[in-house]
């Protein structure tokens, strides 16, 4: 991305543009506007005609879609128990950050929320999960959190953009926010986790370890959005502050390695064989490449590099090993949740029924997402970038000249402790 | 099913009307206790693997090609390979796998919309009209046994048997212990079509009935106990000592 795309830097800002809207842009609400359209139609040529056209299967049921809604879900931690969490310590230290940071958590549950529709059969009957609720089902309960969280954000967005914000509203929010942001990723695990049938999932650990990923995750999404918000819109963050979220998540890469490791040694030395076996498939079978691209790349190089004070204050390096800590909770998502599917329990000749006219059974267990996955996914993307945009422009940007003189307080906090 | 099935074009009313009487010889069924609680045991050591079971369950329920309610598992690599392969010593051994009912059945915890519920006689049944299609019961079936409408559904024969109604795409399905059958007192076509007679079913709350006999007398296993799922469909494993 170019400087300037949203508005030019320095400008002030203004939510109806001025002097007319830039090249760059138009540019950027043509992609998004393209990716929403490509979504759009790929999840109606899907709804018309069936899941059929997924590379899904009755062996491998659940895909992208549900790898994503894992993601989204947990990308949205950063924001909210960021703020939430310096709130409750006292620290003001990403003061500057908030509104950009409950913007990107709220932008990731509304896109996550979304993101179930495309995986139902029959989304036409999803409103049956609301009138007739089985309280046994974790799914209900993820929803019912999912729901309270994005009303807590939008609360936390409604005291942020006025004009003064109220101490004592924040932390009382604040107190509200952590333990709910807390829920939502341990309910949402638990979709998975408190299932027999899926003895990788079946972990006392998958909670504490979606909240370690959300929180590396998150943390990695705000910065990367700050980084573009900050070249593009003209949104004052200092290197300073990003690093220390940079050092923030230096500690979540630790805690989610930590957590990983402590199941990966429990299940080795002293699991049950089917879950040896689910867990064999990432450590040295089909799903290995992305194990260890994801452990190497995605937490162990990020983990090196934000450790050195120097590199992590650069926004460059701190960009590169955002990306790289995002894409190996993506990749994490995608090994939970297809080792346990590639290796049904039952798993004798010829396998389980493939589901498909002239496809009766399907034992090579194979998942390849088709052309209509890819575009639903992208449409997702682009939902979740139109709403950042939208809370940058109406939210983050207005409330920027409110607070000017706490950035320059911050800023020259900053010089005296330099 | 927009046009009558043959069987409802020969006048039909009932399943029983249209059975031929041989197949209500071995299949009228009777409950043994007020509660009844439907249960089977499958004889390993009577079954030969012919599939006849798994392919009447596809004509009696309509289930559509690349769809199984009910299929026969092969101990060993490949559905035509023995598992245990020494010449002279060769042995195969069939594991016929359908919907296991469940007493305690994640597939029924999970559903958000309560789609899949205990019916009479504690088995495990789905209704279509409730199904969003999320597939939880799919992910959380310890035996694999849901199949999923991925889109427009072919039949053999094309038209379909008619016997139950179909299922709309997008919804989930599974072997329902043929309970448009069990509304008339008779036992589920896999039952009563097996030519080896491998299957008993019945009434698992009476004593006394032949499949609590069965599971007792033959000290009858049940798959992935260890998951805490409770099966109503019990094997008995085969009595010879030597392979064939």
């Amino acid at each position: 991305m170019t400087t300037a795309i949203l508005t030019r830097r320095d400008a002030v800002p203004a939510t109806g543009a001025a002097s007319g809207p830039s090249t760059a842009w138009k540019v950027w609400v043509g992609v998004l506007a393209a990716g929403l359209a490509v979504g759009l139609g790929c999840f109606l040529y899907q709804w018309t005609h069936g899941l059929g056209v997924t590379g899904l299967s009755n062996t491998v049921t659940w895909g992208m879609y549900i790898v994503s809604f894992m993601f989204l879900v947990g990308a949205s931690a950063g924001g909210l128990i960021v703020v939430a969490g310096s709130e409750l310590v006292g620290t003001t230290r990403f003061k500057t950050l908030s509104r950009l940071a409950v913007v990107v958590s709220v932008a990731a549950v509304a896109t996550a929320a979304g993101a179930i529709l495309p995986d139902l059969g029959r989304p036409e009957l999803a409103w049956k999960m609301i009138v007739q609720p089985n309280l046994t089902s974790p799914l209900v309960w993820d929803m019912a959190v999912l729901t309270t969280y994005l009303v807590i954000g939008g609360v936390d967005l409604y005291v942020l953009s006025r004009p003064s914000v109220s101490e004592r509203a924040m932390k009382r929010l604040a107190i509200i926010t952590l333990p709910i942001a807390i829920l939502v990723h341990s309910v949402t695990a638990w979709i998975f986790g408190l299932m027999v049938a899926r003895p990788f999932w079946n972990t006392a650990l998958l909670a504490p370890m979606f909240i370690s990923s959300a929180l590396v995750s998150g943390t990695a999404l705000v910065i990367l959005v700050a980084l573009a918000a900050r070249r593009t819109a003209g949104l004052r963050f200092s290197d300073r502050m990003l690093g220390g979220l940079g050092w923030l998540m230096l500690w979540f890469l630790a805690a989610d390695a930590f957590l990983l490791l402590a199941e990966i040694l429990t299940t080795l030395l002293s699991g049950s064989p089917d879950h040896v076996h689910q867990l064999e498939v990432v450590l040295i079978g089909r799903l290995a490449p992305l194990f260890w691209t994801e452990v190497l790349l995605g937490v162990v190089l990020p983990f090196v590099v934000l450790s050195n004070p120097r590199w992590r204050s650069k926004p460059v390096v701190l960009a590169v090993v955002s990306v790289l800590a995002v894409v190996g909770v993506f990749f994490k998502r995608i090994n939970i949740l297809l080792s346990s599917e590639f290796e049904p329990l039952v798993d004798l000749a010829p396998g389980i029924p493939g589901g498909r006219p002239g496809q009766a059974f399907d034992a090579a267990q194979i998942y390849v997402p088709t052309w209509v996955e890819w575009g639903v996914l992208i449409g997702m993307a682009a939902f979740f970038l139109t709403l950042v945009t939208i809370g940058v422009r109406r939210i983050v940007l207005p409330g920027q000249s409110n607070d000017l003189a706490a950035t320059i307080r911050d800023a020259g906090h900053h010089e005296a402790h330099a | 099913m927009s046009e009558p099935s043959p069987i409802q074009q020969q006048g039909s009313t009932s399943v029983r009307e249209a059975l031929p009487p041989a197949s209500l010889a071995y299949g009228e069924m009777e409950p043994g206790t007020d509660e009844p609680r439907w249960g089977m045991a499958v004889d390993l050591e009577r079954c030969i693997g012919c599939w006849s079971c798994a392919v009447i369950c596809k004509s009696e329920n309509d289930v559509p090609l690349g769809m199984w309610w009910n299929r026969i598992l092969t101990a060993g690599d490949a559905l035509d390979t023995p598992e245990i392969g020494e010449f002279g010593e060769l042995s195969m051994h069939w594991v016929p796998l359908a919907c296991q009912h469940c007493d305690d059945a994640p597939c029924v915890k999970v559903c958000p919309t309560s789609a899949t519920y205990v019916g009479e006689g504690g088995t495990v049944l789905v209704n279509q009209d409730d199904c969003i299609g999320c597939r939880y019961c799919m992910a959380s079936c310890p035996y694999g046994v849901r199949v999923f409408n991925w889109g427009e559904p072919e039949y053999a024969p094309p038209d379909g048997t008619g016997m139950v109604e179909a299922r709309p795409v997008g919804s989930v399905e599974k072997c329902s212990l043929c309970v448009h059958r069990r509304d008339e007192g008779l036992v589920p076509s896999c039952v009563w079509s097996c030519p080896a007679q491998a299957r008993i079913f019945g009434d698992l709350n009476d004593p006394d009935s032949e499949v609590v006999q069965a599971i007792r007398s033959r000290n009858g296993s049940r798959l992935l106990e260890d998951k805490g799922t409770e099966p109503k469909v019990y094997y008995l494993e085969p009595r010879r000592k030597r392979p064939l």
